[in-house]
């Protein structure tokens, strides 16, 4: 990696500090992208390099960890001259793949694995190991993802679409769902027997029978009568009653 | 508690930020947010104990880009700061209360921040067009600090209203065992909710339960 490279790695962790609903992370792609447009014909300020900042900062989403391989990408095309009709069709071509893949890749299997390896280390441990676990596991493929990301970008410019395909990227969203629906399976038992532990053993089947209904009810209500009503209002409104019922 | 009120504050801001703004290393959990909360006041049990159950809250959000989701690393601080020091069934139960509501709470500055940032952006739009480096980063900038007021404001918020319900709300024992035992069921339908949806694997998921309730009778 270029100083320029690093530069601009560092700077795609703000990515989406200026997130907003006109531009989604378009502002934090031009941000990321400046330190490698300066060796730009022309140098800073030049007309190639206004060019170029103009098109990186429009419109663009994707998701944060993946979004360096289009900072990448677009950078290595401006730098081989291609035209800026080319660069906005890359842009435009990039931003669905990148999200979907993302969320799959991170949102839908790495999070849950990486909790579910916190939560149940946690319970089976500490909560000290189980917090390190989950920082561990998870940064390790973050931070390793967005490396590969801008280096696979930048080594794809125009072509950047066949570094999609790489094995590993290919496995890991194959397999990454499964794994991680299978870790959060176990986690749940693990936590649910940690937080009984503190009950009296007496107690202990009278409150695992009320907590299942309760799980039942959250079940049946957020996957067949009202799934947009999501867990955290479902959560409130149940411990809500559970408050009056408790006071009363 | 009081006295532990400034450094909550400050992890406040740190987890406000992570969650969104900068470098997303999942500090932000719950789980993680609520447990070094509890170091930080003395308690980290209190704080794991509330961190764990909001975790399995968490696992029924997807963070993607535009939806609107609530802020549980902020909300599992508020938590800690009620539940720590208290007996566990009373701190638990009113610490989750506490929890849920200003992960709500906290969420919904997250939406108007997004809307703040575009009305700004459009007025600096001939700039931006114009590729001046020197606005895209006063932008950028500048929507960082916003947020970082953002999780400022709402940490203070947060963590007050954990220290006030600790102070005011009356709460049996009884309700205690009501709360935890509701908020433990509720975590656990919204952990499974979510990771169905998410991981489209409801079968491994099952697996995975099976495999989780052996464990725990032979552990």
């Amino acid at each position: 990696m270029t100083s320029g490279m690093v530069r601009t790695w560092l700077r795609t962790l703000l990515i989406q500090a200026s997130w907003n609903y006109d531009r989604m992370i378009g502002i934090g792609m031009g941000y990321a992208s400046e330190p490698m447009m300066r060796t730009l014909p022309g140098g800073v300020g030049g007309e190639r390099y206004r060019a170029a900042m103009a098109r990186a900062c429009a419109y663009f989403n994707a998701h944060p960890y993946l979004a360096g391989l289009a900072v990448g990408a677009a950078a290595r095309a401006e730098h081989d001259g291609a035209s800026g009709e080319q660069i906005q069709r890359l842009r435009q071509a990039l931003t669905g793949p990148l999200g979907s893949i993302g969320d799959q890749l991170v949102w839908a299997a790495l999070l849950p694995f990486s909790s579910a390896v916190g939560l149940a280390l946690t319970a089976w441990t500490s909560p000290l190991v189980g917090v390190i676990a989950f920082l561990v596991v998870y940064n390790t493929v973050h931070l390793l993802l967005r490396i590969w990301a801008l280096s696979a970008g930048w080594r794809g410019g125009l072509q950047v679409a066949s570094q999609l395909k790489t094995p590993l990227l290919q496995l890991g969203m194959r397999v990454g769902r499964p794994v991680a629906a299978f870790a959060v399976g176990v986690a749940i038992p693990a936590v649910v027997a940690w937080r009984l532990q503190d009950f009296d053993a007496v107690e202990v089947p009278r409150i695992l029978l009320g907590a299942a209904l309760v799980t039942l009810t959250g079940m049946i209500v957020l996957r067949r009568i009202w799934p947009s009503l999501g867990s955290l209002r479902f959560g409130v409104a149940v411990l809500v009653l559970a408050f009056l019922a408790g006071w009363l | 508690m009081i006295e532990h009120a400034p450094w909550l504050i400050v992890w406040g801001l740190v987890v406000g930020l992570d969650l969104v703004s900068v470098a997303q290393t999942m500090i932000a959990r719950p789980l993680v947010a609520g447990t070094v909360a509890g170091l930080i006041v003395g308690d980290p049990a209190a704080g794991a104990t509330v961190g764990g159950i909001l975790e399995l809250f968490a696992l029924d959000v997807l963070p993607v880009g535009a939806s609107r989701y609530p802020d549980y690393g902020l909300g599992a601080i508020a938590a800690t700061a009620t539940a720590s020091g208290a007996p566990w069934l009373f701190g638990t139960g009113l610490g989750l209360v506490v929890g849920l509501v200003a992960a709500y709470g906290a969420g919904v500055t997250i939406h108007g921040t997004r809307v703040r940032n575009a009305r700004k952006l459009q007025g600096r739009a001939a700039l931006l067009d114009a590729g001046d480096a020197r606005a895209i980063a006063t932008a950028q900038w500048r929507a960082l600090g916003s947020d970082a007021v953002r999780a400022l404001a709402v940490s203070v918020m947060a963590i007050g209203l954990g220290m006030a319900a600790r102070r005011w709300v009356p709460i049996s024992s009884a309700a205690g065992v009501y709360l935890v035992v509701v908020a433990l069921g509720a975590a656990v339908a919204g952990a499974a909710n979510g990771v169905i949806r998410v991981t489209a694997s409801e079968r491994w998921f099952l697996f995975g339960m099976a495999g989780g309730i052996v464990g725990v009778i032979l552990v």
